[in-house]
């Protein structure tokens, strides 16, 4: 590592880092950089996020520090073109080489000639507050998967049923097929013996079981009873897949998703518990890879869905009709278009605008945490998209997703 | 010889119909199936049955819903309804709907037979 001796290296002698003192802002951290991108003054909580001392921070070069969402540093484009930036989300190189999310704003300190000469920023660790937002994330999807907990139990109870049924035939079907089996083993013995009397009326016992117990059919239908709880389980270990699937949580890394897929999985999760009242169709276009967290679109997927069932139960306490669920993926340049309408009650035009506001719900107490809209919201805002919702009371609502296609940016 | 009693079972699912008339082989019913509620009232304008068996949540129309319905043309029939979910059903519906048993999925066969057994003493064979 160079280091320059000296506090002022080249280029920084109109900045008089003396006089500005510890610069103690608890645990907003403070550096200046002179116009050489160098580290002129510190304080400590700058260093405590570095995870170095004050002294080991001076006098190195911070011109790649703080990248922005284009990637270049906060620093080097406040020095260079004097831009200003207010907590702009970008991260910084903790102890060990982990990268820590900070919000950094920065402002060019100019000399006399209005010439840039420094650059001061402040900034603050994020991680805390990331965790929180995941948590918060997590907590509204566990609500959103215990919304569904009785779809799901239904959903896993009819096959169980069946299966359950099915083994406490087959058992009976097998002790059956044990009463045939002795008989042969009867004919057999008389057979061994060579009894012409014996082997007749063995023969004759075997045929009657067999008649009495229906072999053909039993046989038949014992392996229809073993497809159909084949079928069953086979069902039983999707829901599970599914379920868990979802509850998951994304990787740090965002990938290129298909979001037909994405859709087409959540609404697998959430079809049983609504399909008894609801018509869904799907109106997909092709659409490109996007890049996004999965999981967390799946989310917003959900909350849109689970919307949209619940505003059609709503209004079916006074029409009893089913509802209507559409759908639809729209591939237009470099954006998608994910849009849910529904049937269902609407909103009333004052509560649009609340709509996205975090513990805004008109649902009765325990049917919504109140976080639902405001955590997709948040969730679409943090993919470079947009959510809004256009409603008409007593006819339905549509939620509108725009996402651009090479959508999330780096954290 | 007396007629052997009908018994209609009601299932959007076609497995869970399937087990049950396996499960009810041997009890000498004769049993009819529907998979939705549009065709089991079908069979009920044309035909009486003894008793009828019928799931809860199905689309178009509830379990309980569909033996009202189904009360007005077969009165005579014991109605009853097969669910997972016997709590979600309010009592004053079930009473209304005149549903004389409660069968809980995964059921108990040897329980369904006895329900089923009385269910069907409780009615005059072959009425209708």
């Amino acid at each position: 590592m160079r280091r320059t001796g000296g506090v002022l290296p080249e280029g920084g002698h109109d900045l008089d880092p003396d006089g500005i003192g510890e610069m103690d802002l608890g645990k907003i951290a403070v550096l200046v950089v002179n116009g050489a991108g160098r580290v002129v003054r510190c304080n400590a909580a700058a260093a405590e996020i570095f995870g170095r001392t004050r002294e080991a921070l001076l006098g190195r070069s911070a011109a790649d520090w703080f990248p922005d969402e284009t990637g270049q540093s906060v620093v080097a484009r406040t020095l260079a073109d004097g831009v200003r930036f207010e907590d702009a989300a970008s991260s910084v190189s903790g102890p060990s080489g982990v990268r820590i999310p900070v919000a950094v704003s920065s402002a060019p300190i100019t000399g006399p000639d209005g010439l840039p000469r420094g650059v001061l920023a402040s900034f603050q660790d994020l991680s805390g507050i990331r965790q929180l937002q995941q948590q918060v994330l997590q907590t509204e999807k566990m609500a959103a998967i215990g919304q569904l907990a009785a779809g799901v139990a239904h959903e896993i109870n009819n096959p169980m049923g069946f299966i359950h049924a099915n083994l406490f035939q087959m058992a009976e079907y097998v002790s059956d097929l044990r009463r045939v089996s002795e008989e042969v083993d009867a004919m057999r013995k008389a057979a061994e013996a060579g009894n012409a009397r014996e082997i007749a009326e063995a023969a004759g016992r075997l045929g009657a079981v067999s008649d009495e117990l229906d072999v053909d059919f039993l046989l038949s239908d014992l392996t229809k009873a073993i497809r159909e709880s084949q079928e069953g389980s086979e069902r039983i270990r999707h829901i599970v897949r599914d379920l868990r699937d979802f509850s998951r949580q994304d990787t740090a890394e965002h990938v290129l998703a298909d979001l037909n897929q994405c859709l087409d999985s959540t609404a697998n999760i959430v079809w049983p518990m609504m399909k008894h009242l609801v018509v869904l169709e799907r109106e997909y276009q092709d659409l490109p890879g996007v890049r996004c967290y999965p999981m967390q679109l799946q989310q917003v997927f959900m909350n849109l869905l689970v919307n949209a069932f619940q505003a059609i139960e709503e209004k079916r306490e006074v029409e009893p009709e089913s509802g209507r669920i559409v759908l639809r993926t729209i591939h237009r340049g470099d954006r998608v278009v994910v849009s849910v309408t529904d049937s269902g009650v609407g909103i009333a035009p004052a509560d649009v605008d609340r709509i996205f506001a975090p513990f805004f719900t008109t649902k009765p107490v325990g049917a919504g945490t109140g976080l639902g809209l405001s955590t997709a919201y948040n969730i679409v805002q943090r993919h470079g998209g947009s959510l809004d919702v256009e409603s008409e009371l007593g006819r339905g609502a549509t939620f509108r997703l725009t996402l651009p296609v090479d959508g999330v940016a780096d954290a | 010889m007396r007629d052997a009693p009908a018994l209609l079972i009601v299932d959007d699912e076609a497995r869970i119909l399937s087990a049950l008339r396996r499960a009810l082989r041997r009890e000498g019913y004769e049993i009819v199936t529907a998979e939705t509620v549009a065709d089991a009232l079908r069979i009920l304008d044309e035909r009486s049955v003894d008793a009828i068996l019928s799931d809860h949540k199905m689309p178009g129309m509830s379990g309980v819903r569909f033996l009202e319905e189904a009360s007005r043309r077969r009165p005579d029939a014991a109605r009853m309804i097969i669910t997972g979910w016997t709590e979600e059903i309010p009592r004053a519906q079930l009473e209304e709907a005149g549903v004389c048993a409660l069968v809980t999925k995964p059921w108990d066969d040897a329980r369904l037979k006895a329900t089923l057994r009385r269910a069907l003493g409780v009615t005059r064979p072959g009425a209708g």
